[in-house]
């Protein structure tokens, strides 16, 4: 029995194989997909692929946890380098304990289950490659959230899981409203992305190293050191987990095919920020005030969610509001440091929501009638408009950041267009036509040039061409007719005698 | 006698020139098409041969050249710039590959052109001679003069060659004064490494800085110094256009010459560098939102990524260093890719206007899927090559300029935004127009050329290690250069 556990333990070292199986068979779909397989023919396989890597991971992982439970769980787990450079290096490495690899596990299954499901449910649709290959790439990248030893690959995981999304939500990619919806989404969850690369960056610098156990037990003399860490940790957190103020991103991701909205928006990708809460929770108890926020913006999106819920329309709608009213409090359990409870709810959570989407095409036959609205948000007219405008966030988003941005895009091009190419005064399409026929300079280089050119053009004439026998035409054309005299007398044989006998004397 | 590599890899292009130009119309592309493949072989057989662990210059060749002014045919390469051989090399190859067969009018001119500029390109990344690096530097204008105003769109291309030509001289005039006072001081030296070995004063170094700073933003393009750049992307040919964006030979310029030559002033300075590379990082995210083609739109994407290399330059650490080079790098693949990419769908649709297309996924999917991918790699998206070269600059900047660092990391979320909202315009969503839905995809020649250049985009950002350690050496005497006459 101990025999068997230490060879589980030593088999930890193994552990990588969990997230690269899912990323291999996204590597082995894309390559399919290159190639243009499609038909009913050629879907079994990619089913298969996209299916036996989900299991693989989810079986290696109950392999591990039971040797987590007999032998312990084997902690920080240090593989190699993947890149290093004078200064700071990326290791391979995983942190192995019991959470994350319960978590992990969850995450496996539930993947499996669902791409066990939607092999019949997407049959026969034209993009049923790209949708194993997005939810391959996204299960990779949860696992290396989930298992990552530092911060830098919890961070690759997150990216990949934000494309697998982007990819997702644009499943229906000749509707603009999905394209948008994805795009929108994407963005929402890249302003996470820069938050996490910040703290990375920030880890790198004041602590060296962004391994987890350092991070997380490092000891940073200046709280406004450890603020500005967390700040960026925190911002990932809350883009990802869709908590207030970027709530609006997840109720518009759910274009896509209803398999990933269950695994990305209901039971998995939603809870990597809570996860990364779990995660940073000592980082974050050192600094209360800052904790109490976090509890603050988890109790205020359970509200925001569950407000804007009663008024939804629609079941998938529904159901991820309802899945941020328990996001919500789980950022809330952990900003009060009750981790535990934060893992045990995320386990639960994410099993039932997954279920309860998978059902959602069904719920207009299993509920026939839905609920009434109650009777005080009826009442409560105001309370009911914003509500049903999600209290309008979106718009405040729109406004705040997206139309700036744009515009700020536009007024660029104007000053290329306007300034910048008339300093520089290169001729440009209209001008290049006037410029041919003799026309001119523009810009302020090219107006010097002329300047200049004009005037020496001028002086050149003064001296050249100025009048008619004086100046250097004049002397010029003195000399030519001195020259033309000596040529004739050239042309005469005696003078040309006299020519070639001079240059004998002179040679000899 | 071993023979002289360098020099065979630029006398390969330079002899196929005039042979592509003699073997007629039919002849030409398989002319050059050879010179470019022995090109491509040599240049990994000098890669292959080059000793990693070695900071210093390699494969080192000099023969005087004119004995008066000690000017010297003087070759060598070091870990910054032996990478950009085969880079230069297989962008010069997959544009001819990929490009039209016989490119009208003169399709003979058209690939002696290439070639010619293929031997100058190389030359600038060889040359340990500033005057005979000068030399290359103007030689490759001639070629790209006639290419991009021969072969461009009617107008825009003569207008862009125009331009271009008279913004890369007034640059050129920049450098030259600042090669002759480092000579001057040096005793009329022109080679590299006794330049280097020397230390100027202080406001001498300051001069030939600024002037050296002025000549290769011209050609980084650094904003505000891009205005060419957009141009050419609309005016020139695409394939021409993909080896301009691609290879950047201002940036490179200021990693051999400009930052060494003068440590002294441009660590001084360094808030300069930094504050234009943040600026051109954030003015070509920005710019690029605001584009209606996608040529420009990679146009000012490429303004983003020289800014953030310059950013890099600045922190004057020895991972920014290797960051910056990874980046040119991955730079050549990425954006060169794309180009070549747009290349192929302009010559289908016609157009790479965002108004004259939409929905290219549904009738071009592959072409749409390395597009994406290309351009994902260009936002630094882990698992490409543009991960660990923004990576190691973004947290190598943010330790020297926390501030600058900070706008680039608002400037990748821009980014993410400037390729994706055009590339939702064009390659998602309903098939709107007639050209568009009659085109076909990729034909297999421009497949394999975009699947190689995606495989190694892919492989060198999972596995980015033996670049980065090819780099570290001279990176280290790099820094270590700084250091002494600091």
């Amino acid at each position: 029995m101990i025999g068997i556990a230490e060879a589980l333990v030593h088999s930890a070292s193994l552990i990588w194989l969990v997230p690269a199986l899912p990323l291999a068979a996204a590597l082995l779909i894309g390559g399919r997909m290159l190639q243009g397989v499609s038909g009913d023919d050629a879907e079994p396989v990619t089913a298969a692929l996209a299916r036996g890597a989900a299991l693989g991971s989810g079986l290696l992982l109950l392999v591990f946890l039971l040797a987590a439970l007999l032998a312990g769980a084997p902690g920080h787990l240090l593989l190699g380098n993947w890149f290093a450079v004078p200064g700071f290096s990326v290791p391979v490495s995983f942190l192995l304990d019991q959470t994350a690899l319960l978590v992990a596990a969850v995450v496996a299954f539930i993947a499996w289950v669902t791409i066990s499901f939607s092999t019949a449910y997407l049959h026969r649709e034209p993009r049923f490659h790209r949708f194993h290959f997005g939810m391959s790439l996204f299960l990779g990248g949860m696992l290396l959230i989930v298992l990552a030893g530092n911060a830098v690959l919890g961070f690759v995981g997150w990216e990949l899981c934000g494309l697998a999304s982007w990819l997702l939500i644009a499943y229906a990619d000749e509707r603009p409203r999905a394209t948008g919806n994805a795009l929108f989404a994407f963005l929402c969850n890249r302003v996470g992305d820069a938050g996490f690369l910040l703290a990375i960056g920030l880890g790198f610098w004041w602590l060296g190293s962004v391994e987890w156990p350092v991070l997380l037990g490092g000891t940073l003399a200046e709280t406004v050191k450890l603020r500005m860490l967390l700040l960026g940790l925190l911002v990932a957190a809350l883009a990802k987990s869709a908590q207030l103020p970027f709530t609006p991103w997840i109720t518009r991701a759910l274009e896509g095919p209803t398999p990933s909205s269950a695994v990305f928006y209901g039971a998995v990708m939603v809870h990597a920020g809570v996860y990364l809460l779990i995660r940073i929770n000592p980082l974050l108890q050192q600094v209360p005030d800052m904790a109490v926020a976090v509890a603050v913006a988890g109790l205020a999106t359970a509200l925001y969610g569950w407000l804007c819920g009663r008024v939804s329309s629609d079941v998938k709608t529904s159901l991820v509001l309802a899945t941020v009213v328990q996001v919500g409090l789980m950022v809330f359990a952990c900003g009060m440091g009750w981790t535990e409870m934060a893992t045990g709810h995320l386990l639960l959570h994410a099993v039932w929501r997954a279920y309860q989407f998978l059902l959602a095409p069904s719920y207009l036959v299993l509920a026939p009638k839905p609920l009434p609205l109650s009777r005080w948000l009826a009442g409560n007219g105001q309370l009911y408009t914003a509500a049903l405008q999600r209290f309008w966030i979106e718009p405040l988003i729109a406004a705040l950041l997206q139309r700036p941005t744009l515009l700020l895009g536009q007024d660029v091009r104007k000053l290329d267009e306007r300034v910048l190419e008339r300093l520089v005064g290169a001729p440009d399409l209209q001008q290049a036509a006037a410029a041919t026929e003799g026309g001119g300079s523009a810009g302020v280089g090219g107006r010097l040039l002329g300047w200049l050119a004009t005037h020496f053009q001028r002086l050149e004439s003064r001296l050249v061409f100025q009048n008619e026998r004086g100046g250097l035409v004049g002397v010029l054309q003195r000399l030519g007719e001195m020259i033309r005299m000596l040529e004739h007398l050239l042309e005469q044989p005696r003078y040309l005698m006299l020519m070639v006998m001079a240059t004998f004397v002179v040679i000899l | 006698m071993s023979l002289p590599p360098l020099s065979i890899l630029l006398l390969l292009p330079l002899l196929g020139a005039p042979l592509c130009w003699l073997a007629g119309e039919r002849q030409a592309r398989t002319v050059a098409l050879c010179c470019a493949v022995s090109v491509l072989l040599v240049a990994l057989a000098v890669l292959a041969g080059f000793d990693v662990g070695n900071g210093d210059f390699q494969w080192r060749e000099r023969h005087v050249w004119i004995p008066g002014i000690n000017v010297a045919w003087d070759l060598g390469v070091d870990g910054l710039s032996v990478l950009f051989l085969p880079a230069t090399a297989s962008l010069f190859l997959a544009a001819m590959v990929i490009g039209q067969r016989a490119p009208q009018p003169l399709p003979a001119l058209y690939y002696a052109l290439l070639l010619l500029l293929e031997f100058a390109t190389l030359g600038v990344f060889c040359a340990l001679d500033v005057l005979l690096f000068f030399s290359f530097w103007e030689l490759t204008l001639i070629p790209l003069y006639f290419l991009i105003g021969l072969w461009g769109l009617p107008a825009a291309g003569r207008a862009a060659a125009t331009r271009y030509l008279l913004l890369m001289l007034s640059g050129g005039v920049c450098l030259l004064m600042a090669f002759l006072l480092v000579a001057a001081n040096a005793g009329m030296q022109f080679d590299l490494p006794t330049l280097l070995a020397g230390r100027l004063p202080y406001e001498r170094q300051l001069i030939i800085f600024l002037l050296l700073l002025f000549g290769f933003a011209v050609k980084a393009p650094l904003v505000p110094l891009h205005s060419w750049l957009p141009s050419l992307a609309l005016g020139g040919p695409a394939a021409i256009t993909a080896l301009l964006v691609g290879l950047k030979l201002g940036a490179y310029g200021l990693l051999r010459f400009a930052i060494p030559l003068a440590p002294d002033a441009a660590q001084s300075l360094h808030w300069l560098l930094a504050g234009l590379g943040t600026v051109s990082v954030l003015y070509g995210a920005v710019a690029a939102l605001a584009q209606t083609n996608l040529r420009a739109v990679i146009a000012y994407g490429s303004v983003a990524h020289v800014g953030l290399v310059v950013l890099g330059m600045a922190s004057f650490s020895v991972a920014a260093v290797q960051g910056s080079v990874v980046l040119l790098l991955s730079f050549s693949l990425t954006s060169g890719g794309a180009f070549l990419l747009l290349n192929s769908l302009q010559r289908r649709v016609d157009s790479c206007d965002l108004s004259a297309l939409s929905g290219v996924s549904q009738r071009m999917p592959q072409l749409s899927r390395f597009f994406l991918l290309f351009g994902l790699a260009a936002m630094g998206l882990p698992g490409t090559i543009g991960f660990p070269a923004e990576f190691l600059i973004i947290v190598s900047a943010l330790q020297v300029h926390s501030g600058a660092a900070l706008a680039a990391l608002f400037a990748m979320v821009v980014c993410a935004a400037a390729f994706l909202v055009p590339y939702r315009a064009a390659f998602q969503g309903p098939v709107l127009h007639t050209a568009v839905a009659e085109a076909d995809d990729l034909v297999t020649r421009e497949f394999w050329v975009a699947l190689l250049l995606v495989l190694l985009v892919v492989g060198l950002g999972v596995y980015p290690q033996p670049l980065l350690d090819l780099i570290r050496p001279a990176a280290e005497l790099w820094v270590a250069r700084l250091g002494q006459s600091g």
